[in-house]
């Protein structure tokens, strides 16, 4: 019997300081909240975006903090997770940020195949989940999460919004009837990159657009030479290709030496929006036409479309950004990857915190989720133009931001424009893919 | 159906895959054959070697084949180099032990590279023209480093075969205590061993930068099918690994046209774990 008193008894002490231990109130002067940054420092992820991720969301931090914190008087301590770009290792992190490190939050996220396990696991602890960049869509479909919220648009909603672009400019372009067009798809086979093809595919459903293939492959695949002679075997006009990096420059580079020849190909994120990346891997003349998906980076913009102050938040953020981490970039080649994490940081410390802390009475998981779902920015109300309202509970897409959208960009004249919505644009597209590229159909 | 045209070229894609492999393939079973030890963090040697082709050429300008000499002096230097301080002190130690130290090499040199370099992926491009014949393409890009590959190998095949040294390490890769009591030092042999299998790292990391980016973590790209090339060929066993490159490359390849790319590597996996409990010693393994 005495044996099982120690089982019996830690569990109840357990549950009792459990149970008695407060949620963080705001009611002490001087008080810190502790916000745990997860993205991945090292492997592949890191260059394919993440690190410039982490670089938008420490500099918002660092900006709030500068002005006094949150209201003024609360400071951020940030405290960093890598992921590694391994699932497992960012599981791991965030269990140490959330239980070793005790943080109030857990913020960031690059890879959908980090956030859908994790979403579920953080969400069950009943511990608040921000994520700021991963996006598939199976993160929350039909899930309900309670403490999960993302700013930022779906996977599925890149997939669609790249195949209206090209229904929609194909005749003027490329002169043919879109259901004429034979349409490839391509992706990494994780939960990023099926997300944006079934994106892609159901949308041309719809449209009654023809797609001639859809295949994934593995990142880490030492030779994707099949796949290009697969795709030339089905000649497609258009080529629609999610990954992350190095896997499509090892695709581009084999595309090109195989011959494969399109008339538009257009990329959704990661690596496809690392520009200096894609000119060291591919060549800067090579790139001109490429497009990406991505929401749209801040300096991107015209200030005057968006809410007062909001253009200001963009300056500073890109002066920033030169000064810390790259005094040489252009303001246009700064990968909006810097302002996923610039701004929907910002919104958490600058939206749903204050309200938390001045209205919900502090920055626990209750509270800060009862804040979130009364966020209500209107569309231009952030740097990336999107607003924010979240999907309440019960919803299929429970925590998914209902206003956010990405945007199509193209590769002009060496640098990125935006060429769809028509209502962001700030360029005509460039199809099809000029005489420069090795790929362009001749 | 698939037009058989482009069957022909995933053939060829297979023959020029394999060519790659089997060089990284033969280093590693060199040094696996003769001092019994799998040297978990080969392909990150090769990274190594990726990095100094990509600075001399890309950074300070130098001709491709000046970096490419410079990538295989430093791979035998650090093929010598990790024999000496790391393999040397345990060759005695229980297998679990040696492995937990190459293993640990490998973490080292990837965490170092990531403070070195960061995280970036670099690459160096060359402009080389392919040829379509008959439709199948032929890029000189793949078709050089190919080619290198093969002489390679032969004049690593000359070296164990019609050289002193060559004939003492197959000598000591066959019965290391005999070898011994004949009055052969078998460190001095490890030594030369270990720069010839740095040497191969350091020729790869010349060929491979001309075909991948190079990052801190590329040795997860193509160490494991390396692993499971050397595996499937018989550890220590030369022929059987070049033959299992080539097994494992036209798998990939053609079954990834036929089905598709994942597929490809499903089904080289699937002949792999087959031939595993078929032939345990390796595809070229003499029975019983």
């Amino acid at each position: 019997m005495k044996s099982l008193r120690v089982p019996l008894i830690l569990p109840l002490v357990a549950a009792l300081v459990l149970a008695t231990t407060p949620p963080p109130v705001a009611d002490a002067q001087g008080q810190s909240i502790k916000i745990g940054v997860l993205f991945d420092h090292t492997g592949p992820f890191a260059a394919g975006g993440s690190l410039n991720c982490w670089r938008g969301a420490k500099m918002a931090i660092d900006l709030v903090n500068e002005k006094g914190g949150v209201l003024g008087k609360y400071k951020i301590v940030q405290v960093d997770g890598d992921g590694q770009s391994k699932a497992e290792v960012a599981i791991n992190e965030a269990e140490r940020l959330l239980n070793a490190e005790k943080v109030d939050i857990l913020a960031g996220i690059y890879s959908s195949a980090h956030a859908v396990p994790l979403a579920e696991k953080v969400d069950k602890q009943k511990k608040f989940l921000w994520i700021t960049t991963a996006i598939s869509s199976k993160v929350f479909d039909g899930r309900n999460l309670q403490y999960t919220f993302r700013p930022q648009a779906t996977g599925d909603q890149f997939g669609a919004l790249s195949v209206a672009y090209i229904n929609e400019f194909a005749r003027d372009k490329l002169k043919k009837d879109p259901k004429a067009l034979r349409i490839a798809l391509i992706h990494e086979d994780g939960a990023y990159g099926t997300d944006v093809a079934n994106g892609s595919e159901v949308k041309a459903k719809e449209l009654g657009l023809n797609i001639v293939l859809k295949e994934g492959y593995s990142i880490n695949a030492p030779d994707l030479s099949s796949l290009v002679t697969k795709l030339r075997s089905q000649r497609p006009d258009v080529l629609l290709h999610t990954g992350y990096n190095p896997d499509i420059a090892l695709f581009l580079r084999q595309a090109k030496e195989q011959g494969l020849r399109l008339q538009a190909y257009i990329g959704h994120g990661a690596g496809h929006s690392q520009i200096d990346k894609l000119k060291e891997a591919f060549g800067a003349k090579e790139i001109e036409g490429f497009h990406t998906l991505d929401p749209i980076a801040s300096q991107l913009l015209d200030p005057k479309k968006l809410k007062p102050g909001v253009g200001e938040m963009t300056a500073e953020m890109v002066k920033r950004y030169k000064a810390q981490f790259d005094k040489d970039v252009t303001d246009r080649a700064i990968a909006p990857h810097v302002s996923m994490g610039f701004n929907n940081m910002w919104i958490l410390l600058n939206d749903v915190l204050p309200r938390a802390i001045s209205k919900h009475g502090g920055f626990g998981a209750d509270a800060l989720a009862k804040a979130a779902r009364e966020t209500d920015i209107p569309e231009g109300g952030t740097m990336q133009g999107y607003g924010v309202k979240f999907f309440p509970p019960g919803h299929r897409f429970a925590g998914q931001n209902e206003r956010a959208f990405p945007a199509v960009f193209e590769i002009i004249e060496g640098k990125f424009e935006l060429v769809y919505p028509k209502t962001v644009a700030t360029a005509s597209p460039l199809l099809p893919l000029p005489a420069s590229s090795p790929l362009a159909a001749k | 159906m698939i037009d058989p045209i482009f069957l022909a070229e995933a053939a060829v894609n297979g023959v020029l895959l394999g060519g790659v492999l089997a060089l990284l393939a033969l280093g590693l079973n060199l040094i696996f054959g003769v001092i019994d030890i799998v040297w978990i963090a080969y392909v990150d040697l090769v990274m190594l070697c990726m990095y100094l082709v990509y600075f001399l050429v890309q950074v300070y300008g130098w001709p491709v084949w000046a970096g490419g000499l410079a990538a295989v002096a430093l791979g035998a230097a650090l093929g010598i180099a990790v024999h000496l301080l790391i393999i040397s002190p345990i060759l005695g130690s229980a297998p679990i032990n040696q492995l937990l130290a190459t293993g640990g090499l490998l973490f080292f040199l990837q965490s170092f590279a990531t403070f070195l370099w960061t995280t970036d992926h670099r690459s160096v491009r060359l402009s080389l023209p392919s040829y379509d014949l008959g439709g199948i393409f032929l890029p000189l890009t793949r078709v050089i480093p190919f080619a290198i590959s093969i002489l390679a190998l032969v004049a690593l095949y000359l070296f164990l075969t019609r050289t002193f040294v060559g004939t003492a390490i197959r000598a000591v890769s066959q019965d290391r205590e005999a070898m011994g009591l004949m009055g052969a030092n078998p460190h001095r042999i490890y030594l030369v061993t270990s720069a010839v299998g740095g040497l191969m790292a350091g020729l790869a990391g010349a060929l491979l930068i001309f075909l991948y980016s190079v990052h801190p973590f590329f040795g997860g790209q193509l160490g494991p099918l390396t692993f499971m090339i050397c595996v499937l060929g018989g550890l220590g066993n030369m022929v059987g690994a070049f033959v299992a490159s080539f097994i494992m490359s036209e798998i990939i390849s053609i079954a990834g046209v036929l089905w598709s790319t994942e597929m490809g590597y499903v089904i080289a996996f699937v002949v792999f774990i087959v031939m595993i409990f078929v032939r345990p010693g390796g595809i070229l393994a003499r029975r019983g």
